[in-house]
């Protein structure tokens, strides 16, 4: 049974469970967010998708990426009340990481150019908003190497208990989602380092390019069902055996 | 097609004939063909690839490539969108999805975390992983007017 709803005024159609902010950018409404993947569970940590829900009578101002879709709720996306609070929602998130490239396009939009607060005094991960995307998505490989370290103002990021953990990869998912790209990564011809850890790389038996971290290979081998030589040549080397097979075949 | 190794290049009249159907095809539903014994390794379709996907036509993320193979010889390779495909196997977060109007694997931005595994497990090279934007690369069809095979001056990439 389908769920009905207006967003903007225009009628669309939902499976009962989904976010409203998926069904809305599917169905093609822009509504900007900091800290949302479709496939990692809804938080509403940044803020920034705030949307009006009308309900009945009673109207309200919530995150859209963590609200289950309803039957006959009328949606509005942008409205000048919403405006004025994402521009403040911004403004904090400025102080927060102030020279974030994304962060700033986005408070330009809203006319937010230098925040008013900051700057803040514990900062361990200059330019981490805490939205937990990279936590979430950790989780959701299955590595469960993140979390939340701290309490209050002392907050961060960083790996359980702050000690070393066996569970990471180093596959680098976390720094891939980070809306502010504020984890840092560093990879060297042998050696990815992130975490304050070091992971050895698989080098390509053809021309010893870095390929793939050897725990995450291992990981891919134990969860995926794929040959293990799948993972011992790196992209171009396996594209230039690709196309000598292809030639091979033409003449 | 010559069956002599001997013999360093084709002459011309060897090829397949043009067709001398226009270049912008419409409405065909595909597989994407590549003919390499037709191409003759300019890279138009790389560039062309390339503006598709991006505003400045940067090279680094075009979907296919040329890749010499001897005197004369050229091949295309881009995405053979496989039926059972090593990249939708590994990813874990189901962000490679088939279109099922045109076949191709398309990837979703919007449920990619970018842990880099699909580009590891394709064994044809064909899934590359942008560095900068920690996000794959792939051939999508352009979903449904390949511009590779559109802006192909020797009919090498057909959309049949």
């Amino acid at each position: 049974m389908p769920i009905r709803f207006k967003i903007n005024d225009v009628a669309v159609e939902a499976k009962p469970g989904e976010g409203l902010l998926d069904v809305a950018r599917r169905n093609g409404f822009s509504i900007p967010s900091l800290c949302h993947l479709e496939s990692v569970p809804a938080i509403g940590a940044c803020r920034i998708c705030l949307v009006e829900v009308r309900r009945g009578r009673r109207s309200k101002l919530t995150t859209s990426c963590n609200y289950e879709v309803l039957d006959g709720i009328e949606v509005s996306t942008d409205s000048p009340e919403i405006r004025r609070h994402r521009a403040m929602n911004l403004e904090l998130l400025l102080a927060r990481a102030p020279s974030s490239e994304a962060i700033r396009k986005l408070a330009a939009q809203y006319g937010v150019s230098q925040p008013r607060f900051g700057p803040i005094k514990y900062n361990p991960l200059p330019n981490c908003i805490l939205c937990e995307l990279c936590v979430r998505a950790c989780t959701e490989l299955g590595h469960h190497a993140l979390t939340t370290v701290g309490r209050g103002d002392r907050k961060r990021i960083g790996l359980p208990f702050n000690k070393p953990a066996d569970t990471c990869v180093g596959c680098g998912a976390c720094a891939s989602v980070c809306p502010t790209h504020c984890i840092p990564m560093t990879d060297t011809l042998t050696k990815r380092a992130i975490w304050g850890q070091k992971h050895d790389f698989v080098r390509c038996s053809e021309c010893g390019a870095p390929v793939i971290t050897k725990k995450h290979r291992d990981h891919a081998i134990a969860t995926k069902g794929l040959p293990e030589d799948y993972y011992d040549v790196c992209q171009s080397c396996k594209q230039i055996a690709t196309s000598q097979r292809f030639a091979a075949i033409v003449w | 097609m010559s069956a002599n190794p001997a013999s360093k290049s084709q002459p011309v009249s060897a090829l397949p004939p043009l067709s001398g159907k226009p270049m912008r095809q419409v409405g065909s539903t595909g597989p994407l063909v590549l003919l390499p014994n037709r191409c003759t390794g300019c890279r138009t379709c790389e560039l062309a690839c390339a503006f598709a996907h991006s505003e400045d036509g940067n090279l680094g993320l075009s979907r296919i490539r040329i890749h010499p193979a001897g005197p004369d010889r050229y091949v295309q390779v881009t995405c053979l969108q496989c039926v059972n495909a090593a990249c939708v196997q590994v990813c874990p977060t189901q962000a490679l999805v088939r279109n099922a109007d045109t076949g191709a694997i398309c990837h979703d931005e919007n449920r990619c975390v970018g842990c880099g595994l699909c580009e590891t497990a394709c064994p044809f090279g064909h899934m590359h992983f942008a560095v900068e934007m920690r996000k794959p690369v792939k051939c999508d069809l352009c979903g449904g007017r390949p511009a590779c095979a559109m802006f192909c001056p020797h009919e090498a990439l057909e959309w049949r």
